[in-house]
């Protein structure tokens, strides 16, 4: 395969916290802890969890809106480092969640548009409007909406607007941080299919975070999950929903209501995610596990590919498959 | 269709949203006080006549004419239209100099406010957007000057000035006044900075200083005039106060103050000196101050105190109520809400019907806008002023919800009807333990013993799954997770084992896997008391799993109702059908395109002639435009609200 685009590499951010007002001690929460994946030219990454995962945390330091407590950020080949962040954000953006929080309420839209195009230099004063008009209606928006303030707008519009302004500089990658959670069900099918038509249009490659499965099922070429601030699961997304290896991602599947079931079957998981500032020891997601031996609460298992292009950080991924669990070598 | 057209609805309700310009608002706000047009007269008269001091006074304010001290106004016995408001101890026309003196007066309150304001506003912005030692250092440094008496402070610097000019005065009154606006501005700025927009303009690569300036800046400066202009009322008492007191403008240049202050001492034989001179201060002030309260209305129109008082409902009752063994437990029968807004009526349920039989769980799904919570809300009587229900019936156990006092109604609350909401943090309160709060509602709803409660309250949090429930009872709401903080409200709404639970939104807030549990809980709960659940969602799955039956709601109108399993198998109405279609699913095979609804939801102030989802319907027919369909029966116990359904001759007869 060629170069990624983007190369995420035992990426780490730690936020210390006092644990009290009076208090010296201090508490140390492992938001995101060692991760590392890919994204290659056109492709979208999905990335799913739980809320507290460390999701939106890896979504905003990968664009250096956080900065990285260690680990290593390689886009379009080289390595970004803090000084390089403007560079980085000509050619990599960002979509929210709220689009209502996200867009300047006083800035008419066309300024919220031509602001980027006049920060990196995009356009000549006198073409800027032209190519307003041009962002807008790449969203499939109307020519009017440029007078507009983002209060006059609905919530699609809205998101349309956020959109554009992503694409504004021409990006490469979209960060996608729950793009479509807050909007209605019968508006979120013309947002995806939107960001689709995009991407088809100008190869562009996302990472597509989200804590639904099914958006992220509808939007992923390939599927990371989350939890506790690590990767345990990434594949591709037909395997990964028809046959999960980690036992986590086994029972966020079956936790979504579908319809035509009446959740039988169902992995009830016990619990709650643990307080990320104070782990389990292991691997993180032994408490709740219903697969959990002695070894699980010891040792916390790698990233590993057990199949080919799938890998689980689990010491008996294959174990509904294979009797015997943990292979001598992965490959 | 793909979602890239621009559609109809989309246009309607863009057109809906846009409000009139905003200058003519601001405008309409400031005149709907009276207070504040009174302001702005007096504010107004007053500056004229500072303005043009020379032009109406016949005088010099320092001309002296010692064979006319003392002189009476022209209403007094002995005045004279020469000197309108009389003359001094030194025989100087008191109206020329109360007209100059409203001139230095305004003059040093308005630029003193100016450079507090420009002061404050830059320090506000930068220690709030900077923060850190930036910030500390200023703020510690504005806390020191409001340590120190800010009147003492001006006597002791004008008191060493020999010569005290407009200038010398504007400036002691002008910048110590930062801190105040100061202090404003970076709270907001601390606010606006943790938005995510600010996060977005970094995101496109602003820097800090365009940031601030670009992005925070029209977010905050709004709060400026309203101080300022209160800050105005203060300084002109100041600075009337300091020539008053022998520290202002230095005689003889006529200011407010010394004139009051000369006035003082032929109180007896004159008293009218020093009287006037206090009256031009008292109207002054008063004008400012009722000016910045118009002001604060234009600014922030949160302020504004509107009518939020709720009419009562006098309808007459149009069903029978025998209480037949076939009555089921809840019957809502063409329940309408509205929202009075201004000029504007939001017409939130538009005449919904359906019934509830004991121990079943019906689902309302609905988008934002579509009215389910409101339904909600109506049933409980808990609708935020100023909504009302306007008409309809809603009979629990016969008994008409809608007619029965406040008192009665209270009563049903938590016994008969309980409730829970989609944010349980906010549900609870912040400060008392879990204990405390679930053993006081049991103690006050059921009348018990305090020991009895607690031992309830005990047996309610194992009955939602709730093991440990003598340590949880010993915790605060916040030291809980949203999933356990949401059990404790079941289990509070269900201690008074209520005929009816409602629960608006229970899960949204939830992880998945939490919503899974928390689920079967409340469906586990109510079964075994054998109480009825409404269980109100944006999410048709969870009502296919977890409910009997079914209501899909649309713009305040039921669109299709029936029992779960079948409508969302077999859905009849396009939009129930639009609407399953268009959700991306853990099964959706890969490559497959969803079938987006076309255009935005519907403004909800508009209420449109026809079927209210006629302009996002792919099966949209012409009748559709005038005429809205009722409710027809499509199946067994299915029934939707759709022209594609009504038997031909009723169409033909709408026709």
């Amino acid at each position: 395969m060629t170069q990624p685009l983007l190369d995420v590499r035992d990426l780490r951010k730690h936020f210390v916290t006092r644990t009290g007002r009076l208090s010296r001690a201090r508490k140390v929460v492992k938001a995101v802890d060692g991760v590392s994946f890919t994204v290659g030219v056109g492709e979208t990454l999905g990335l799913v969890g739980e809320s507290g995962c460390g999701k939106s945390t890896l979504a905003r330091t990968v664009l250096f809106l956080e900065l990285p407590t260690s680990g290593e950020i390689l886009f379009e080949g080289g390595r970004v480092t803090e000084g390089e962040a403007k560079r980085l954000r000509r050619r990599a953006q960002i979509v929210f969640q709220d689009p209502y929080a996200s867009l300047p309420p006083r800035m008419r839209i066309e300024k919220i548009l031509a602001d980027p195009l006049a920060i990196h230099g995009l356009a000549d004063r006198a073409a800027i409007p032209e190519r307003v008009v041009q962002l807008l209606r790449d969203v499939g928006l109307g020519d009017g909406v440029a007078r507009k303030l983002p209060h006059q707008l609905s919530g699609g519009q809205r998101q349309r607007v956020g959109i554009a302004r992503a694409l504004s500089v021409q990006p490469s990658l979209i960060v996608a941080d729950e793009a479509v959670s807050s909007l209605d069900a019968s508006v979120r099918a013309q947002i995806l299919n939107l960001l689709k038509d995009i991407q088809e249009r100008q190869r562009l490659s996302y990472l597509f975070v989200s804590h639904d499965l099914g958006v992220v099922k509808y939007m992923s070429h390939r599927i990371a999950v989350m939890y506790l601030g690590e990767i345990v699961e990434l594949a591709p997304a037909d395997p990964l929903y028809e046959r999960p290896l980690h036992p986590y991602t086994r029972a966020l599947l079956s936790a979504v209501p579908s319809l035509g079931r009446d959740g039988r079957g169902r992995i009830r998981l016990e619990g709650e995610p643990p307080d990320p500032g104070d782990p389990p020891s292991g691997c993180k997601f032994h408490p709740r596990c219903p697969l959990a031996q002695p070894i699980c609460s010891q040792t916390a298992p790698e990233l590993k590919e057990w199949l080919p292009g799938r890998f689980a950080a689990c010491h008996f991924a294959l174990a509904d498959i294979e009797p015997k669990p943990r292979p001598e070598t992965a490959t | 269709m793909s979602g890239l057209a621009t559609t109809r609805a989309d246009e309607l309700t863009a057109a809906a949203a846009a409000p009139p310009a905003r200058g003519r608002v601001a405008l309409r706000r400031l005149g709907r006080r009276k207070g504040s047009i009174v302001g702005i007269a007096g504010l107004a008269v007053v500056a004229s006549v500072a303005a043009f001091a020379p032009l109406i006074s016949p005088y010099e304010p320092l001309a002296q004419d010692i064979t006319n001290t003392l002189a009476p106004p022209v209403w007094a016995e002995g005045g004279s239209l020469e000197h309108v408001l009389g003359t001094d101890s030194l025989g100087r026309d008191v109206a020329t100099r109360l007209a100059y003196g409203a001139r230095n007066s305004l003059a040093i309150s308005v630029a003193a406010a100016l450079i507090g304001s420009l002061l404050g506003l830059i320090t506000g912005l930068v220690a709030g957007f900077f923060g850190g030692w930036v910030d500390s250092v200023l703020m510690r440094l504005g806390d020191m000057q409001l340590a120190f008496p800010f009147i003492l402070l001006a006597v002791v610097i004008l008191g060493v000035i020999a010569e005290r000019t407009v200038l010398h005065l504007i400036l002691v009154l002008g910048v110590p006044g930062w801190i105040v606006y100061a202090r404003v501005v970076r709270s907001r700025v601390l606010a606006e900075r943790e938005k995510e927009y600010v996060t977005a303009a970094r995101a496109v690569g602003a820097s800090g200083p365009r940031t601030l300036f670009r992005y925070v800046l029209p977010s905050v400066w709004q709060v400026i005039p309203v101080i300022a202009m209160l800050d105005l009322g203060f300084l002109v008492i100041v600075e009337s106060t300091l020539s008053f007191l022998g520290f202002g403008l230095t005689p003889p240049t006529p200011s407010w103050g010394s004139t009051l202050a000369e006035g003082r001492q032929f109180l007896v034989v004159s008293p009218w000196l020093p009287v006037l001179p206090g009256l031009a201060i008292m109207f002054t002030v008063l004008s400012i101050n009722l000016t910045a309260d118009g002001l604060a209305d234009v600014v922030d129109p949160r302020l504004t105190k509107g009518s939020f008082r709720r009419q009562m409902l006098r309808l007459p009752s149009r069903y029978n109520r025998d209480r037949g063994d076939d009555q089921p437990l809840l019957r809502v029968r063409d329940l309408a809400v509205e929202f009075p807004l201004g000029e504007r009526v939001v017409r939130a349920v538009r005449g919904i019907s359906f019934d509830l039989e004991r121990g079943q769980t019906v689902g309302i799904v609905g988008e934002s806008g579509s009215g389910k919570s409101v339904t909600a809300l109506a049933i409980i009587q808990l609708l935020d002023a100023p909504g009302r229900v306007t008409g309809g019936e809603i009979l629990l156990d016969g008994q008409d919800l809608t007619r029965i006092d406040r008192k009665a109604m209270a009563a049903l609350r938590g016994r008969r009807i309980g409730m829970i909401f989609q944010n349980p943090a906010s549900s609870l309160n912040p400060v008392l333990t879990i204990g405390f709060q679930l053993t006081e509602t049991i103690r006050t709803q059921l009348r018990l013993p305090q020991e009895k409660a607690e031992s309830m309250a005990r047996d309610a949090l194992l009955s939602v799954g709730i093991g440990n429930a003598e340590h949880i009872l010993r915790r605060y709401p916040f030291e809980l997770s949203g999933g356990m903080n949401q059990r404790v409200m079941i289990a509070m709404a269900m201690a008074g084992r209520p005929d009816l639970l409602i629960a608006d939104e229970p899960t949204t807030a939830l992880d998945v896997t939490t919503q899974a549990q928390v689920l079967e809980q409340l469906r586990d709960v109510t079964r075994a008391s054998d109480t009825s659940l409404i269980l109100i969602t944006h999410d048709i799955a969870l009502v296919a799993e977890y409910a009997d039956a079914i209501l899909v709601m649309y713009a305040g109108q039921v669109c299709e109702a029936g029992p779960a399993e079948t409508v969302i198998r077999d859905p009849k109405h396009p939009y129930t059908r639009a609407l399953l279609d268009s959700l991306p699913r853990a099964d959706t095979p890969s490559g497959a395109r969803l079938q987006a609804i076309p255009g935005e939801l519907p403004d909800p102030t508009i209420v449109p002639r026809g079927c209210p989802f006629a302009p996002r319907c792919p099966c949209v027919l012409d009748i559709s435009w005038e005429i809205n369909p009722e409710l027809v029966e499509v199946g067994p116990g299915q029934t939707a609200a759709c022209h594609l359904w009504t038997p031909d001759e009723a169409r033909g007869a709408a026709r």
